[in-house]
């Protein structure tokens, strides 16, 4: 639960680089040292595209398993010259931006209220918990059965799946700000305003916005999952569709198109991450 | 002198320690919620169908349960959840030591594996679907596959940062190899990894429902609701949703236990 | 007692890169210790002392001149010397028996013969009645005498200690002091201690070293009498200290002139 947003804590905090460099090998700075993590990043994959390749070159996997990845690459162009892929992904990011929207849009209000507010908290944060229990998946067929099976429960389940990082990373945001520097702001005699501005929203907006990127994550998860079970049109869609017409190559063309959205999304909303939390890195 | 002190532990649980008027506090929402819910349905202002009745739901978990049926998708869920995650975890915990450990895998492997993570996991379901059916394997693979990547990312993350200072006491020590991933690596890791498996749980029990919902063969929590949908029978519906709300946090809470007693040496 | 063989470091020189540029950390350092004897090694920050002591441990294998053991060159860390970090460096997922039982990872003895060997450090150090604690449970000065038995459960040759005490409150530092003083004499050890502290090393070494910075050089090598280090408050110990501070080019306060200006 409270540890939704764990893994990525756990997992910049090991990333990022060691005061020695010792481990996470930098393999030389600049340019020349780019290029060749960038190059020793490729060498995996690049082996695996050619054992694939060899694979459906000598027929050792039927295509109905593994399909020629050239057939993948074709798939590919054809969509995106008629336009489908381009129809498709368009769909499914209007959902995600609206979902997320809202989702995170609810999770801040609420959870700087959560934050700010000991009493509001007393009064929502059990309910609260208990319903971020049920997996974004469980809302499913309740919501299906309310508001059917159009857009609504599309953006609603998808909103749900953001709003409950972006509320706990909120919530606590607020709360863990450093006593010391609340007592900094008692001592000069700070507002209410005051402290807000001063101490308590940028020393929260960090963790804060690390719930957003987590939101925005789980908002692309749960749009692939309710394209999957109920949906003519999106991403999710065509896996669908490609599955039923036994198409793999079409299944695996948009698994790849939803990787690579996803991992634009989640890096540009990292690169603003690491701005906001620039200072926090000085010194370490 | 302080040389010659103990500092005391410091124990004592947030539940324990919560006052007591905090905790009614929180029972004033869902109390109200339920009333209010109570209320509309009794009264009849909203349709029944819609938004049944506590007892109604009550009623049908109890004849469910009596017909055996729901012990059995209980069952079922739980079997393939835990399954899959045995199966995840002890292939994360193994991938990401190496790629934590080996400074090879984490150049050549790492960024693959950083780049294939990103497809969120519910878009293997058809692909996992043609290569393993719709049985009870491909169930049971799809939410190994989702308790992996999770296991994989925090492992790693521990396995790579043990801290230098004590490497260094390994290195002076002159330990082995093995004695230095059984003595350093591996507990200085297990924090690290026991976040990876919490979250590992959290996910799988999301991609059971999910696994249950696509692939409808064979009993279980998400046959059950997806069937209290097409027949319209909100009752079931809710009744799913409390289960899965109800086992998840169950699981939760085991995993918590799980880890303290794991860490002792953390609680000082 | 066993003959623990000379140390000799003949003509020693290191250099780190630095982003790029080279600084050299230590040059032309000649240094022998006798078996049994203490040196004690002080500099101001950054004069390369602890790094000297990393050559000597092994951690740091790349380096110019020539460091013998018993006329042997090292190569890397071998269980006949040992070092004591300034930080405890404890393993605090494994009890006090068991961290100190580290040092016995590689030792051929017997199970028993290693747990008898455990025990005795730890009464050594006086912490029989912590085997079971973890480290965390530990103040400051406890943990660090669980790193001395640890570095000392294997009977190394060579103790090494890299400002041990410097973590320490002044109470638990100057019991520490007393306390490693003894273990020394009563195991025989050769010991090579770095501080930043003159009095402590003045109290416990037999010779002082003291280096100059950039690159790290020994500026003077200065005998303590025996008689010196008994009393922290004689006038010796003082006129020792003074020397030595000034040795160091550190030594004399600052006027209270300059704390004005």
């Amino acid at each position: 639960m409270t540890n939704l947003e764990l893994d990525r804590v756990a997992f910049e905090a090991a990333v990022a680089d060691r005061p020695d460099g010792s481990f996470v090998t930098r393999a030389g700075s600049g340019l020349a040292g780019g290029l060749r993590r960038v190059a020793s990043a490729l060498i995996f994959p690049a082996a695996l595209l050619l054992v694939w390749l060899t694979a459906c070159l000598l027929d050792l996997v039927p295509a109905q398993i593994l399909p020629d990845p050239r057939l993948v690459l074709a798939t590919f162009r054809e969509f995106y010259e008629t336009g489908d892929l381009a129809f498709h992904a368009q769909i499914s990011l209007i959902r995600v931006v609206q979902g997320f929207a809202l989702g995170a849009g609810a999770g801040l209000v609420l959870g700087i209220s959560m934050g700010l507010s000991r009493r509001v908290r007393e009064l929502v944060e059990p309910l609260f918990l208990a319903l971020a229990q049920v997996p974004p998946l469980g809302w499913i067929p309740l919501v299906m059965l309310l508001v059917g099976i159009d857009e609504a429960l599309k953006v609603i389940i998808i909103a749900k799946a953001a709003l409950i990082p972006v509320t706990i990373n909120t919530c606590k945001g607020i709360l863990n700000v450093p006593r010391n520097y609340k007592e900094v702001g008692e001592v000069l005699t700070f507002g209410r305003w005051q402290t807000l501005t001063k101490i308590l929203a940028p020393a929260s907006i960090p963790t804060v916005f690390t719930g957003i990127r987590y939101g925005l994550t789980n908002a692309w998860l749960a749009l692939v999952a309710v394209e999957l079970l109920a949906s003519s049109e999106g991403l999710g869609y065509l896996m669908v569709w490609g599955r039923q017409l036994f198409q793999l190559d079409l299944v695996i063309m948009a698994m790849i198109v939803v990787g690579v959205i996803g991992f634009v999304l989640d890096w540009s909303l990292g690169l603003v991450e690491r701005r906001l939390q620039r200072w926090e890195d000085v010194g370490t | 002198m302080s040389a010659v002190t103990v500092i005391p532990s410091v124990r004592g649980t947030d539940a324990a320690a919560m006052p007591l008027r905090r905790r009614w506090n929180g029972l004033i929402l869902p109390a109200a919620l339920i009333l209010l819910w109570e209320g509309a349905s009794q009264s009849g202002l909203v349709d029944a169908r819609l938004l049944p009745s506590l007892g109604a739901v009550a009623a049908r978990g109890w004849s469910e349960l009596a017909e055996g049926r729901l012990a059995l998708d209980i069952a079922s869920s739980l079997g393939r959840d835990l399954a899959g995650f045995a199966i995840g975890s002890v292939f994360g915990i193994l991938a990401g030591l190496a790629l934590g450990l080996s400074r090879t895998l984490d150049r050549y492997v790492g960024p693959t594996f950083n780049a294939v993570k990103q497809i969120a996991v519910f878009a293997w379901i058809p692909l996992i679907s043609v290569w393993f059916g719709v049985g009870e394997a491909a169930k049971v693979a799809f939410i190994a596959l989702a308790a992996f990547t999770p296991v994989v990312v925090n492992t790693w993350a521990g396995a790579r940062s043990v801290p230098r200072d004590l490497g260094e006491v390994a290195d002076v020590l002159t330990l082995s190899r093995w004695q230095r991933l059984i003595r350093l690596e591996i507990p200085s890791a297990l924090p690290s990894i026991f976040v990876g498996l919490q979250l590992g749980l959290i996910y799988s029990w999301l991609a059971t429902v999910g696994a249950e919902y696509f692939m409808t063969v064979g009993p279980g929590i998400g046959g059950l609701m997806t069937e209290g949908r097409e027949h319209f029978h909100m009752d079931v519906v809710i009744l799913g949703v409390l289960l899965l709300g109800g086992i998840g946090l169950g699981l939760n809470r085991l995993a918590g236990l799980l880890e303290t007693s794991v860490l002792r040496w953390k609680r000082f | 007692m066993t003959d623990h063989g000379t140390l000799e470091i003949r003509s020693v020189g290191k250099r780190f890169d630095v982003a790029g540029q080279t600084v050299e950390a230590l040059s032309g350092i000649d240094l022998s210790v006798a078996p049994g004897e203490f040196v004690s090694i002080v500099g101001a920050s950054g004069c390369g002392k602890s790094t000297l002591l990393r050559l000597i441990v092994g951690l740091e294998r790349d380096y110019d001149g020539e460091i013998l053991l018993k006329g042997r060159r090292l190569a890397g860390p071998t269980l006949d010397r040992a070092i004591v970090f300034q930080e405890h460096r404890l393993f605090p997922w494994l009890r006090v028996e068991e961290n100190v039982a580290l040092g016995l990872l590689k030792s051929t003895l017997p199970a028993a013969e290693k747990r008898k060997l455990v025990r005795e450090h730890l009464e050594l150090v006086g912490l029989g009645a912590f085997a079971k604690a973890y480290p965390a449970q530990l103040s400051g000065g406890m943990s660090q005498r669980v790193a001395i038995a640890r570095a000392l459960v294997n009977r190394p040759d060579i103790l090494l200690l890299d400002e041990p005490f410097g973590a320490l409150d002044a109470l638990t530092r100057a019991y520490l002091q007393a306390e490693l003083r003894r273990i020394v004499r009563s195991e025989g050890i050769t010991a090579v201690l770095v501080t930043h502290d003159v009095e402590e090393a003045i109290f416990l070494g037999d010779r002082i070293v003291v280096m100059h910075p950039r690159p790290g050089r020994i500026a003077s090598i200065l005998p303590v009498d025996p008689a010196t280090r008994q009393d922290r408050t004689s006038a010796a110990f003082a006129h020792l200290r003074e020397t030595v501070l000034s040795g160091l080019g550190t030594g004399h306060p600052v006027s209270p002139g300059r704390l004005a200006a």
